[in-house]
């Protein structure tokens, strides 16, 4: 009976890495965002297929250290300094890493710009993570007194 | 199921089940009228207490001792955790992380919480986490789906 309905570890990993990809294609998403208004700005309208190998590449990565080792911080209850912290970390590695492969080619400007835009996205997914957890809030409470008043 | 309802002017209050299988319903019944409330038995201090367990707030086991928690006592109860569950056998006490279970009857409401656990908050204000190992079959018993086993 308890084996039943415990996850096991294979299934917590699996979530896990779900999450992962899951983050992955959002952070990816929204750099790729920044990339192509980059580009149209600057009056180019095609987008070097290498760059966007290398974001969605070092957006997995920074997913897993994100989620490993810094806290998973977007996904916290509250934003403390940890979570700073591991924002301020994964935003200074996305934005060495634009440096570094010139995804911007761009003046400082343009790299404080993306650092800005990355915990902005990362402030944005933290709240969506918390109205999502909300909305579980409501639902979870309303099962629970259908469950008591009936036991359906 | 034939259900015959009878008002009477005096006399003690009387409710009869008849059943020939104790069947889901026939249970949920029982239980409703707490006809098949299982007691369990402890030790409060030196004095011997018995339980029903619409007394239960939660069971704990602390250092391979096992205690329930009232809304005023704390009970040490003989045997695991794992073996109170059998002996228990209901849809409210649910096992949510290794050494504990708790009355969901008790529960006054519930946080989702991230990593996929869940905060519940029990009558007495006491907050108990339901570990994200148990959390997903936490949901389906509360969305109706019964215990599997």
């Amino acid at each position: 009976m308890k084996d039943k309905k415990k996850i096991t570890l294979f299934e917590r990993i699996l979530t896990r890495e779900i999450g992962i990809e899951f983050k992955a294609c959002l952070y990816f998403f929204t750099q790729l965002f920044f990339y192509s208004v980059f580009r149209l700005c600057t009056g180019r309208t095609d987008a070097e297929i290498l760059h966007m190998a290398e974001m969605i590449f070092a957006c997995y990565i920074i997913c897993y250290i994100q989620v490993y080792l810094l806290w998973d911080f977007d996904e916290a209850d509250n934003l403390g300094l940890k979570e700073i912290a591991g924002m301020l970390i994964c935003t200074a590695i996305y934005t060495g890493l634009s440096f570094v492969c010139k995804w911007f080619e761009g003046n400082f400007w343009v790299y404080a710009g993306f650092a800005a835009y990355v915990i902005f996205t990362y402030i944005c997914a933290f709240l969506v993570y918390k109205v999502k957890r909300k909305i579980d809030d409501k639902k979870l409470n309303e099962d629970l007194k259908m469950f008591q008043s009936g036991r359906r | 199921m034939r259900i015959d309802i009878q008002h009477i002017s005096s006399g003690e209050d009387e409710v009869i089940v008849r059943y020939r299988e104790k069947t889901p319903k026939i249970k949920r019944i029982l239980d409703a009228i707490g006809a098949d409330d299982v007691k369990i038995c402890g030790k409060a201090g030196d004095e011997t207490v018995c339980l029903v367990l619409d007394d239960i707030l939660y069971i704990e086991t602390v250092d391979d001792k096992t205690f329930a928690y009232t809304m005023n006592d704390v009970v040490r109860l003989d045997g695991s955790l794992a073996r109170l569950e059998e002996e228990l056998e209901d849809d409210r006490v649910f096992r949510c992380s290794k050494s504990m279970m708790i009355n969901i009857d008790k529960v006054e409401r519930l946080k989702a919480l991230s990593s996929n656990r869940i905060d519940a908050t029990m009558i007495n204000g006491e907050h108990i986490i339901i570990s994200r190992t148990y959390a997903s079959e936490f949901r389906r018993i509360l969305k109706g789906g019964r215990r599997e086993g």
